[in-house]
């Protein structure tokens, strides 16, 4: 092919490059959500997915698609079937009042996370974790913790030991990013040598 | 950047008659309360088809929009111009990953989306569509495309589908990079030398056809579009996208020196309008649909990565990863 791009002369042809063939249902990645604390001491706070072959790959991509700017001090993974979710409400309707109360379970207990919604349109944020046998004893525990003031439109619950959470050893993942200012648009200051221009054209 | 010139023609509105009315009514009510919608509402059939519509072709001309770039990096004059060409072609990259998952959350999986992509049956921004012969043609796609498409997503951002918008503010805020890297790159070039004067000279004459042509052409106002905009969908016509952008950046083009092919180009003092040749739609509508100085090419270097990258996604493959449709 005649190509203005170097990289598309150099590599080889492809055979029967017009057909492509769909992907076999194996042949995606799975589907994992993605958590990130802004600052220290600042809630964990959804931002997004990303897919991978497991775990340890969606924490590599997450780092890589969402944190390569703006202040991040951790970041967790976590399998987007992991997730438990409540129904989802909207204007005075609280999701709590959905969950039924709390019934004491003599099963062995476990961590959960509980995520909030507070505003629709915008991420569910973490609240606290609370320790519960199943994902419906979590969230009504947390109805008895968590449900005060503000409405909650929509409730998550994560198994704690099913999320891939930060190291201490990897916190320093993020040291550098405020180096990095040619990510930034303030390090491409055009002004004076704009001002400069224009005076000489005058 | 890049999602620009939308059309919906041929968009037919009769599956609203078979929508349920009150959830219809609830569905609107909600919208003109200014809230978003999210995956887990119900929306009428429509709403969802055009939305993933449209969220994907802005994702594919990210992947595609990455290449007339890409291109440069190894070419970009000096070490800190390569970093900033890097760090922007990664972000386009990124931005296309988190579009294809608000569309993803419509429920059509980025294979699925990909699939369509290289096979040709979705469209990209027809811009990328021509080459970037000299480093200037590059800054002008660093500059003035990603000025047009920040015009497009800024009022895409106040659309009504939650996910989308949480996307395209998390892609605006990394877009200001791009317009300030742009501008920056083209007043080094404009206060150069006459070689470099004249290389973004040329390379302006070159892009401004298809710059018009960004915004696509003018819309037909129907019921159709009609319906779009009040759900927020399509969120102003493609003729006010095109005149808030030679509101913005004309002045900025002439004050440094530069001259715009097109005689007619004037803002009417009267209407507050730009004025300008009509672009030439036969054109457009040639190089949408394939006949394009680059279509094949770009089509290509897809495919090829595809081919390429089949071993690595076999090695990688795994019965515990299971593909789901994101949450929101």
């Amino acid at each position: 092919m005649n190509s203005l791009d170097p990289r598309v002369i150099r590599l080889p042809k492809i055979e029967q490059e017009d057909i492509i063939s769909p992907k076999i249902p194996l042949d995606q990645f799975g589907t994992f959500e993605v958590f990130v604390e802004p600052k220290e001491g600042k809630p964990f706070q959804h931002e997004g997915i990303v897919h991978a072959p497991n775990l340890e790959m969606a924490y590599i991509l997450a780092k890589e698609a969402f944190t390569r700017r703006f202040t991040c001090t951790s970041l967790y993974v976590v399998d987007t079937r992991e997730v438990y979710v409540s129904p989802m409400t909207e204007g005075e309707n609280n999701a709590y009042e959905l969950i039924p109360d709390a019934k004491e379970s003599l099963n062995e207990k476990t961590t959960f996370e509980i995520y909030h919604l507070i505003k629709r349109g915008k991420q569910h944020v973490h609240q606290g974790h609370v320790a519960a046998s199943n994902p419906t004893e979590a969230m009504a525990i947390a109805k008895t913790i968590y449900n005060k003031g503000k409405t909650v439109f929509n409730i998550w619950a994560i198994q704690s030991d099913k999320i891939r959470f930060t190291t201490q050893e990897e916190k320093d993942l993020w040291v550098t990013l405020p180096e990095k200012k040619f990510r930034d648009a303030s390090d491409y200051k055009g002004g004076s040598k704009l001002k400069a221009f224009l005076e000489k054209e005058k | 950047m890049y999602g620009g010139g939308n059309t919906f023609e041929g968009i037919k509105t009769d599956s609203i008659q078979q929508e349920d009315p009150k959830r219809l009514a609830e569905f609107e009510s909600r919208i003109d309360r200014g809230e978003k919608i999210e995956p887990s509402d119900w929306m009428p059939a429509l709403y969802r088809k055009q939305l993933i519509r449209m969220i994907e072709q802005h994702a594919h001309s990210e992947i595609i929009g990455a290449l007339p770039e890409g291109t440069w990096i190894t070419r970009a004059p000096g070490f800190k111009r390569k970093m900033a060409l890097m760090a922007k072609v990664q972000d386009e990259v990124g931005h296309a990953q988190l579009l294809y998952s608000a569309a993803e959350t419509l429920g059509k999986s980025r294979e699925k989306m990909i699939d369509d992509l290289i096979s040709g049956k979705s469209k990209y921004s027809n811009v990328f569509n021509y080459p970037t012969y000299t480093w200037a043609d590059c800054c002008f796609i660093s500059w003035l495309v990603d000025a047009g498409a920040i015009v497009n997503q800024l009022a895409n951002a106040k659309g009504s589908y939650g996910p989308y918008c949480r996307a395209l503010d998390r892609i605006c805020a990394e877009e200001s990079f791009h317009l300030k890297y742009g501008h920056h790159c083209v007043i080094h070039l404009a206060s150069g030398t006459q070689i470099q004067k004249d290389m973004f000279q040329e390379a302006l004459n070159r892009w401004w056809p298809p710059m018009m042509h960004f915004f696509g052409p003018s819309d037909k106002i129907s019921i159709h579009t009609d319906v779009l905009m009040r759900w927020k969908v399509k969120m102003g016509t493609n003729d006010d996208m095109r005149n808030q952008f030679l509101d913005m950046y004309v002045p900025k083009i002439w004050e440094l020196g530069f001259t715009i092919p097109d005689p007619k180009l004037g803002k009417n003092p009267e209407t507050g309008r730009w004025e300008y040749t009509e672009p030439d739609w036969e054109e457009f509508k040639r190089v949408i649909n394939g006949d394009g100085p680059c279509n094949k090419e770009r089509l290509e270097v897809r495919r090829i990565a595809e081919e390429r990258g089949r071993w690595v996604r076999e090695a990688l493959k795994s019965p515990q990863a299971v593909y789901v449709v994101p949450l929101a």
